[in-house]
């Protein structure tokens, strides 16, 4: 199964460090048939999801900020951003030509209660804003974010689910869960949608910004089976898609589409029991590296997901400041090597560690790393966990995991990873060094690029993970579609998804 | 008869009521860590105690039993964990599409099977040996080929139908039909083959009997003879099959609504199922086991209008 697949089937958020470009400006009207790989799970914003959730949340709602093609941050309902001195207080000016769809203004205080209820809220990205003490309107077009401490990722959340700015009427609706209240571009006729199925929304008349409305009308259908998706792009029922897996591109580029490349995750072993808490092993940094030597990453590319992906030792993507091309070649496939640290390690009659396996995870798979890791000593005993599969990894219980992880900006990817309040460091690892970096990362400033780029090669250097390659996905469209990947999403963002000109 | 019909509906409620425990269960047996498989890999362990305690996942099973259960029998099912819809809401929504494939294939197996299985046990010779081969084929290739190759011939090279999707009736008929001719033909097809058989040699049988040749001696017509006296007494058996049928292709449905994505029960109980969204499968669990207990009294009431021995015993 495809990466994408597991990250779907595993609930994981799929993230894309994807390439750039520039859009081509299409006409507008008709209607966009948009394929979904996943339903929307609530259009409650505070307790929304992002990644391929996203097109349904900017279908209906707007955001404070948004993200360019580049990644970079612009405008959203918010016109301007500005923080103090030290980044502990964010101040919003907010548009005031803006109308929820139930008729009633958006103003700086229903953009602060969102913020405040996104962080209360219970949500699956609630941590985003637990760094914010409090969110105020100080008048009607002002709103002051005060932050615990600095948090370089919070414009980038500000312009994904936490920026995300509900009707305050729709609070206590007993329907916010399936009829969201925005100031979006469109509206959801939820008489025409079949809740998990398909979603219809019409073109919302008296939108604010109508650059961004490229249709009048876009229909999201779910195709959770790769069959179903497949016919339904031969059939010409879809404009543009994600996919489930890379196995279908052939026949859906031989049907006239264009497929958008994007890098999504990163596929290797997350080597999380540095200290040796759960296996002992494991604290030697020589395992860990010789771990890193076992793989033949080309072979695995090529063998897993035919050869569409780049290797890597790196966890940080190619568009990240850390990123570093020199240290792709830091681990090459060399068993000698990987056995001969082994034993400088005590350990040349080889040692036995625990692995969660999963179905999801593709079996070809586990039975690659067990007979790599074989062949340098290392005996892979799996336990499948079923659907605590998450809950029993984040939760600590085993020394090493093989599961494709996001590649988001770099102070998400450190909140995701790296930070001993990591849900992917579930055993807390942490020494001074990584530790000064991030400090030095979160304060901002001029010394925050270098710092990334020291904190990415002490892992690479310290085997942290066992990165093997960054794992390909794609978005089609077709010939009478544009669209354009969005760095750091699963998906484009909806108004980068446009008719041809 | 009403005694009967009593009879045979409090059993169906002892029988809702053993099937919804015993999936709760099971559900919960094998749902590992469901808050966590809810919000995902990125909510922090407070985030994921939060919704635990929302969703009342810290009280003992028999207590979210009981409570389901009390619940239940009110008719409100509760919501579903993973889209936030009424769980009745989602279900009426799809309970009349998944009806429609299964009744349709139910009828179209029916129909073709009387057609076949008359001809092959009147004719016997080369017509009852074609029958004979289409019906293993018929059981021997599995729906989600016949399904594919449909939509491969049909829909992806010539046009004439749409590879996926679903029209509601109440928007446009012509659309409906044509939404479910290849669902429905995918479902029947393994249907006509199992009921083919037991016409073929029920009638067989019947034309045996004495009864028959009183009747020819009679001087009624062939046509006569078989499709008002020996379907009759055949129709008892068939009618069984076609019971056992209509549940297996309950069954069937969640496959064959899955390839051409239909907004049926079987699709959401593969999504529901998988995420362990228990409300929905709940809810699943018991609107289909009141269907299987309706369709199955049904079955009785009809064995028993076309034979009075029944209604006797």
């Amino acid at each position: 199964m495809a990466a994408v697949a597991v990250v779907v089937a595993l609930g994981l958020t799929g993230c894309a460090a994807g390439n750039s470009d520039t859009s081509s400006t299409g006409g507008s009207g008709g209607t966009l048939n948009l394929g979904q790989i996943i339903t929307v799970s609530t259009f409650a914003a505070a307790q929304s999801n992002w990644a391929n959730e996203s097109p349904y949340m900017q279908a209906v709602y707007d955001t404070i900020l948004t993200a360019d093609t580049t990644g970079a941050i612009q405008p959203g309902l918010a016109t301007a951003w500005k923080y103090n001195a030290d980044n502990t207080v964010l101040t919003l000016t907010i548009r005031s030509d803006v109308k929820f769809t139930d008729g009633t203004a958006l103003d700086a205080s229903a953009v602060a209660q969102n913020l405040v209820r996104f962080r209360d809220g219970a949500g699956p990205n609630a941590s985003y804003l637990a760094n914010m003490t409090d969110a105020v309107a100080t008048n009607a077009t002002t709103v002051t974010m005060t932050l615990k401490a600095p948090d370089p990722a919070m414009l980038t959340y500000l312009s994904q689910n936490a920026g995300l700015v509900e009707a305050p009427s729709a609070f206590t609706s007993p329907d916010i869960q399936t009829v969201p209240v925005g100031s979006g571009p469109y509206i959801l006729d939820t008489a025409d949608t079949v809740v998990g199925t398909s979603y219809v929304f019409t073109k919302n008349p008296s939108y604010w910004n109508p650059t961004n409305q490229h249709y009048d009308k876009i229909v999201m259908s779910v195709f959770s089976d790769p069959t179903a998706l497949l016919n339904a792009v031969k059939g010409g029922q879809v404009n543009a898609t994600n996919t489930l897996n890379n196995t279908d591109l052939a026949q859906m580029t031989g049907a006239g589409f264009t497929a958008n490349p994007l890098e999504l995750n990163w596929a290797g072993l997350t080597l999380m029991d540095r200290d040796g808490t759960v296996d002992p092993a494991l604290k030697d940094v020589r395992v860990r590296q010789a771990i890193n030597y076992a793989f033949d990453t080309a072979s695995m590319l090529k063998t897993i997901e035919n050869g569409l992906g780049t290797t890597t030792t790196q966890v940080f993507p190619a568009n990240s400041v850390g990123y570093d091309p020199s240290l792709d070649s830091e681990y090459t496939f060399d068993v000698a090597k990987a056995k001969s640290l082994m034993a400088a390690a005590g350990y040349a009659n080889g040692v036995t560690i625990q692995m969660p396996s999963s179905a999801l995870l593709g079996q070809a798979t586990l039975t690659l790393i067990q007979q790599q890791l074989a062949d340098i000593g290392i005996t892979v005993e799996y336990t499948d966990p079923g659907n605590s599969f998450i809950a029993d990894v984040v939760g600590g219980k085993f020394p090493v995991v093989y599961i494709p992880l996001q590649q988001g900006g770099d102070w998400e990817l450190i909140q995701f990873l790296i930070s001993p309040t990591a849900p992917f460091n579930p055993l807390h690892t942490t020494d001074p060094t990584v530790e000064g970096y991030i400090a030095t990362i979160q304060k901002g400033g001029s010394d925050s690029d270098q710092a990334v780029k020291n904190l990415n090669k002490y892992l690479v250097d310290n085997a942290w993970f066992a990165p093997w390659y960054r794992t390909q996905s794609n978005f089609v469209t077709d010939a009478n579609t544009t669209a354009v990947v969005q760095p750091g999403n699963a998906v484009p963002y909806l108004w980068n998804i446009k008719p041809k000109s | 008869m009403l005694r009967f019909i009593l009879r045979r509906l409090a059993s169906g409620v002892v029988l809702i009521v053993v099937i919804s425990t015993i999936a709760f269960a099971l559900l919960y047996v094998g749902s590992g860590d469901i808050a966590r498989r809810i919000l995902g890999q990125t909510a922090t362990a407070d985030t994921v105690a939060q919704k635990a305690a929302s969703l009342g996942l810290n009280r003992p099973l028999y207590t979210q039993y009981l409570d389901w259960l009390s619940h239940a029998v009110t008719g409100n099912l509760g919501t579903s964990w993973f889209t936030g819809q009424p769980v009745m809401a989602a279900i009426t929504s799809r309970v009349a599409v998944t009806l429609s494939l299964v009744i349709g294939a139910t009828l179209i197996s029916a129909i073709v099977a009387v057609i076949l299985g008359v001809w092959a046990a009147r004719r016997r010779s080369w017509p009852d040996r074609l029958v004979q081969v289409i019906s293993v084929l018929g059981f021997a290739i599995p729906g989600f080929l016949i399904a594919l190759g449909l939509v491969l011939v049909f829909a992806i090279n010539l046009h004439w139908f749409k590879p996926t999707g679903f029209v509601q009736f109440a928007t446009s008929p012509g659309g409906w039909l044509a939404s479910i001719t290849l669902p429905v033909i995918a479902l029947a097809i393994g249907g006509i083959a199992g009921v083919t058989q037991q016409i073929r040699g029920s009638v067989i049988d019947a034309l045996r009997q004495d009864y028959v040749r009183t009747l020819r001696s009679r001087g009624l017509s062939a046509n006569r003879v078989i499709y008002k006296h020996v379907l009759r007494n055949a129709g008892g058996p068939a009618l069984a099959v076609l019971a056992v049928q209509f549940v297996g292709l309950l069954g069937g449905a969640v496959i064959v609504e899955q390839i051409f994505a239909i907004p049926g029960l079987g699709q959401v109980a593969v999504t529901a199922t998988t995420q362990g969204d228990v409300p929905l499968v709940m809810g699943l669990v018991v609107v289909t086991a009141i269907i299987v207990v309706v369709v199955n009294l049904l079955i009785d009431l009809l064995q028993a209008f076309l034979n009075p021995k029944v209604r006797l015993s």
